[in-house]
C-alpha cells in the first residue's frame, strides 16, 4: 500500500477540469485508489465521488493506493497533482 | 415468454434510460465545446446546450449528489443509477457563485422538472464567460451506448439522450 497527502493550491479548488483529469489519470491503473478528505472517503476513479469532496484551496487530500501498480500510480498522480492542482 | 417476444420486436423498456433536457435551448454535440475536458469526453459522453433561459431543472428523477458551492455545476444520480453532471458555462467556477442561485442541496431527492438552479445569462455573458452548458453522463463507460439527440432546439424535459445498458 502507498499513501500520499496533498494540499490543494489551485485558487478555485478541485473543480470539474482537474477532477476529470485526475480521475482519467487514476483510471489508467489497476490498483484501488481511495481519496480521503476530512471524514469523507471516495473512490478516486469515480468522477462523482471526487467532485463530492468539494475540495477548496488549502484542503488536504489523502490518497491511498493498493494494488499491483501502486508505486507507479502514486508517483504519476503525485506529479499530476503538483502540476495541475 | 412475453418478455422475450417484447425483446425481439423492439427495445425492452427496462433496458433503456432516457435523459431529459434540463434547460431550454439548442442542443449541440459535446465535441463543439472548446474546453478539452468536455470536448475530449474526459468526464464522459453527453451533449452541450446553448441556453435560451437561465433555468436548470432536474433532467431525471433522482438525488442531488453534489451541488457545487459555487453553484455553477451540479451532479445528480438518477433512480436508475445514471450519473449526470450539468456544468453551466465554461470556467464559470471563477465567478465564485455570483449570478447563480441554487434551489437544492446535496442529498435532496428530485423529480424531473424540479427547479435546481437559476443563472443570470446576461451578467455571465457580460463578465466574458461562454455560457455553453455541457450535460455529461459521468459513468457512461458502464453503459453499452449513449445516444444523443443534437442539432435542434429543445424545451425543458424534451428527450436529449437515450442510454442502453
Amino acid at each position: 500500500m502507498k499513501e500520499l497527502r496533498y494540499v490543494i493550491t489551485d485558487e478555485v479548488g478541485l473543480h470539474a477540469r482537474p477532477a476529470g483529469l485526475l480521475v482519467s489519470t487514476a483510471s489508467k491503473f489497476d490498483c484501488r485508489i481511495k481519496i480521503k478528505s476530512g471524514t469523507k472517503e471516495v473512490d478516486g476513479k469515480s468522477i462523482l465521488g471526487v467532485m463530492s469532496l468539494a475540495l477548496k484551496k488549502g484542503d488536504e487530500m489523502h490518497l491511498i493506493f493498493d494494488g499491483i501498480d501502486e508505486d507507479v500510480a502514486c508517483e504519476e498522480i503525485q506529479t499530476f497533482l503538483r502540476e495541475n492542482i | 415468454m412475453l418478455k422475450r417476444l417484447k425483446g425481439m420486436f423492439g427495445k425492452n423498456e427496462d433496458d433503456g434510460m432516457i435523459i431529459l433536457s434540463p434547460i431550454k435551448g439548442e442542443i449541440r454535440d459535446i465535441t463543439e465545446v472548446s474546453d478539452i475536458t468536455f470536448r475530449d469526453k474526459l468526464l464522459g459522453e453527453g451533449i452541450a446546450i446553448w441556453p435560451e433561459t437561465g433555468r436548470v431543472v432536474a433532467p431525471v428523477d433522482g438525488t442531488i449528489a453534489t451541488m457545487f458551492i459555487t453553484k455553477h455545476a451540479c451532479t445528480i444520480v438518477s433512480d436508475q443509477g445514471v450519473e449526470i453532471l450539468i456544468h453551466v458555462g465554461l470556467d464559470t467556477v471563477n465567478l465564485k457563485g455570483e449570478y447563480y442561485k441554487s434551489y437544492v442541496k446535496d442529498g435532496d431527492k428530485v423529480k424531473a422538472g424540479d427547479l435546481i438552479l437559476e443563472f443570470d445569462m446576461d451578467r455571465i455573458k457580460e463578465a466574458g464567460y461562454d455560457l455553453i452548458t455541457p450535460v455529461v453522463i459521468c459513468n457512461s463507460a458502464t453503459y453499452s451506448k449513449v445516444e444523443t439527440i443534437t442539432g435542434k432546439k429543445a424545451e425543458e424535459l424534451d428527450v436529449i439522450m437515450q442510454i442502453a445498458k
